[in-house]
């Protein structure tokens, strides 16, 4: 069993849950401590130990199904598939065994009186030298059932059925009962084949499914992000979901590192000299570092939406790790949107700020009219601890530029970073006007795919967190 | 401490509280490897309630540390009596100007006060706070540490390492080892993420809101007095509120409060206006409200 769910593991692992080696073997000693009798606290004791966050439950539980197989359920399953019970028959051919002292081989045995769990049991067993590792299409599934099947001894339960058939016949049953009994058999015989066939058939749907997760996430992450198509988008909210808390994860663990406090002996000394030098009040040294404010700046016009919503999740997402957050979205007029982020989860608010803020969806875009206005009214609220960040492709649709706004904005806050959904070769061609805001800004960088986006946006907030000290 | 999963949920319900195969077999399993809890899951499902629980059924004392933002260590675990060691200082000082009087040299006053110093440096100044009063007990006892995710990522790193070997080193003091490793219940109600670390060390129980038969359990336990019309009745209308996508859904102890005032209103079954007019006690955005008023008649369907 321990082997077992070590692969289970491995699987989990496969699909992104993050597990540490001391929780596999608390698995482990968990399930060694409640045995598998029962399925449901199996099944709880490995997602105690195993699962952490109430988001991957989800993905836990198919897995798990996947799996360990429910074998009481899979039982009644398969008795329907062995067919009707035929409880008089069943009689005489127990009689017979117990009364002859038939030499039957196991698998005879099993067909004649095994249970479906049984069985399926078997088959696993069967199939452990069957290399089912190599399976991986669905054409496949045939030639590996016919090497599971060939790990029994076919030949040994057909001489079997004559050898009971004969006895049968000695002891005077007349042919309507031999028939009778010769087909019972022959229908569990056909039963069990076909239960080969599933088990090879679900095999495949975990394999593929492992297999498939991946691909998507591999494919998806370095896909442009204008093409995408609707299903994608949804797929990629999970996506960018994960690569969230990757980097949350990584900030954490440094910062746990780091912050050890020690006595601040200067300040402790100088604080107890008001008790005749008894240090009554220790003060502990605080590395210092505040969190960034950041604001985000976004060009909500279809052509870079799908960047924008990816770019305003994953910064949402890690709102911990600034000190405040604001959220500006424009195609020409701009507005804010920070509100909705307070009130509504993530997403609905991001939906909002695509869609429903007060701005007009179906202008051009109009990069230097908005840079205009946010210098004219929030010029005021920013200072040198607030990074600002721009998504935008610069396709100024041929209009002023007003790059003054953006150098004004940038003499204000600690540093602009703008980020370009489109590809660093059509920069400046056409209405892109991306080479006469660049200078304004710290950081220039191509922004296509998730993947990028990813890296960019972990770039920063590692940097920030370095920097600060 | 159990036997069996099966006894944890026996002697729980015992003690009035309804707990799943799952809340079941992660007591089990916590009681077995000397393991903490992490129990998450949204407000009212019984996060405290189980911890309080635990600590009834196995006869234990209940410790509790309630996290907030700003809980330090000295709030947690002891805070040292500067001004009280002072003062016996002050108190004493003639006592130590004898204790040293006739000493020969400078080493050897100094090494009479220091033969000392079990006096200056004693619990007597020492207000334990929960985790060190946790770790000190004589006899074993439950630690609730109720809702961790108030309090500061810091406080956490710091929470861990008690959690690994329950020892905590006192400078003035030294070394304090737990005599008995306590079962240890903590709370969040996700306000924040909480470490890998801590979650590594702990075992994970999310409990989300009871199933039907489970919550109508609940509250036959809890209003006994109520009519099992009504109770079925009040499980299947809270169990459609919750599908309806509210801001905060009703928890349990919100559909306790609203079967116990049903029964005060003496009602016999549910109809639109009775549970119009005490659809507050359910519910308390204004928004939802609304929203449950204009589903009231799917509500309220068999
Ligand atoms: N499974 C249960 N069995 C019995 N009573 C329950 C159960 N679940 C909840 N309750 C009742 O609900 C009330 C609220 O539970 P409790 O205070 O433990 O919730 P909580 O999860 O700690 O909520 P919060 O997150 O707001 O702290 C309890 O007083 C208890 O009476
Ligand atoms: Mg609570």
């Amino acid at each position: 069993m321990e082997e077992r769910i070590l692969e289970f593991i491995g699987d989990l692992r496969r699909a992104e849950l993050r597990i540490s080696t001391s929780e596999a073997l608390d698995a482990l000693a968990a399930s060694a401590e409640v045995g598998l009798t029962d399925r449901e606290t199996f099944k709880s004791t490995l997602a105690a130990t195993l699962v952490k966050e109430a988001r991957d439950h989800e993905t836990f539980d198919r897995i798990f199904n996947l799996y360990f197989l429910d074998l009481q359920a899979l039982g009644e399953g398969l008795k329907k598939a062995l067919g009707p019970e035929d409880p008089k028959v069943q009689e005489q051919l127990d009689r017979l065994v117990d009364e002859e002292g038939l030499d039957l081989d196991e698998l005879t045995e099993l067909l004649m009186r095994g249970q479906g769990s049984e069985m399926e049991m078997a088959i696993r067993g069967g199939a452990q030298g069957a290399g089912l590792e190599r399976l991986m299409y669905f054409l496949q599934v045939g030639y590996f059932s016919r090497r599971i099947a060939d790990q029994f001894d076919w030949s040994a339960i057909e001489a079997d059925i004559e050898k009971i058939m004969q006895a049968l016949e000695a002891r005077g049953l007349d042919p309507g009962q031999l028939a009778r009994i010769r087909n019972y058999l022959e229908l569990r015989l056909e039963a069990f084949r076909r239960m080969i066939r599933q088990h090879v058939q679900r095999e495949l749907e975990r394999r593929a499914y492992r297999a498939g997760e991946q691909l998507t996430r591999e494919v998806l992450a370095d896909k442009p992000l204008f093409a995408l198509t609707p299903d994608e988008v949804a797929q990629m909210k999970g996506v960018v979901a994960k690569l969230a808390r990757r980097i949350k994860d990584a900030l954490a663990l440094r910062q746990r590192q780091e912050q050890k406090g020690r006595i601040d002996s200067r300040r402790t000394i100088r604080k107890s000299l008001q008790y005749g030098g008894v240090p009554m009040e220790i003060y502990l040294k605080r590395r210092h570092r505040e969190k960034p404010k950041l604001i985000t700046i976004c060009d909500v016009s279809d052509s870079v939406r799908n960047a924008s919503r990816f770019m305003l999740q994953l910064v949402w997402s890690l709102q911990e790790c600034f000190s405040r957050v604001r959220s500006y979205v424009f195609v020409s007029e701009i507005a804010e949107v920070t509100q909705a982020f307070g009130t509504y989860p993530v997403e609905r608010a991001i939906e909002w700020a695509l869609k429903g803020a007060p701005v007009d969806y179906h202008c051009r875009s109009d990069f230097g009219y908005a840079f205009s206005r946010f210098a004219n009214t929030e010029l005021e609220s920013l200072d040198r601890k607030t990074s600002i960040l721009v998504l935008g492709d610069a396709r100024n649709n041929y209009n002023d530029p007003q790059a003054w706004a953006l150098r004004l904005i940038r003499e204000r806050v600690k540093g602009i970073i703008w980020l370009n959904p489109e590809g660093q070769w059509g920069w400046g061609i056409g209405d892109s006007v991306m080479p006469l805001y660049a200078p304004a800004c710290d950081i220039v960088r191509e922004c296509r795919t998730v993947g990028q986006l990813g890296e960019v946006v972990d770039n920063l907030v590692h940097q920030w967190w370095r920097r600060g000290r | 401490m159990f036997e069996s999963v099966e006894e944890v949920q026996q002697r729980f319900r015992d003690a009035r509280y309804i707990a799943s195969r799952r809340i079941s077999t992660v007591v089990f399993l916590a009681a077995r490897m000397g393991r903490p809890v992490l129990v998450e899951g949204p407000a009212g499902v019984g996060k405290t309630e189980l911890a309080k629980t635990l600590s009834d059924v196995t006869s234990r004392g209940l410790i509790r540390l309630q996290c907030y933002e700003g809980l330090d260590e000295g709030k947690a675990l002891y805070e040292w009596k500067y001004a009280k060691q002072l003062l016996y200082t002050q108190l004493l000082r003639e006592r130590i100007g004898e204790l040293i009087a006739d000493a020969p040299s400078l080493p050897e006053a100094v090494s009479r006060i220091a033969g000392q110093d079990d006096a200056f440096f004693s619990y007597r100044f020492l207000s334990p706070r929960p985790l060190l009063q946790a770790i000190r007990a004589d006899d074993p006892v439950v630690l609730l540490v109720d809702e961790i995710d108030k309090a500061e990522p810091e406080f956490e790193a710091f929470l861990l390492e008690v959690l690994s070997d329950f020892q905590v080193s006192i400078p003035e003091l030294g070394t304090v080892k737990a005599k008995h490793v306590p079962l240890v219940v903590l709370t969040s109600n996700n306000a924040r993420e909480l470490s890998d670390g801590l979650k590594r060390r702990c075992l994970h129980l999310f409990i989300d809101f009871p199933t039907p038969a489970d919550e109508l359990e609940i509250i036959r336990l809890k209003v006994p007095e109520i009519p099992e019309r009504l109770a079925r009745a009040v499980v299947a209308a809270v169990q459609k509120i919750r599908a309806l996508e509210l801001r905060k859904p009703p928890s349990v102890s919100e559909s306790i409060d609203w079967a116990r005032s049903l029964v005060i209103l003496n009602a016999r079954e549910l109809d639109p206006t009775l549970v119009e007019s005490t659809l507050t006690l359910l519910v308390k955005y204004e928004k939802d409200i609304e929203r449950v008023r204009g589903a009231l008649e799917k509500v309220l369907a068999e």
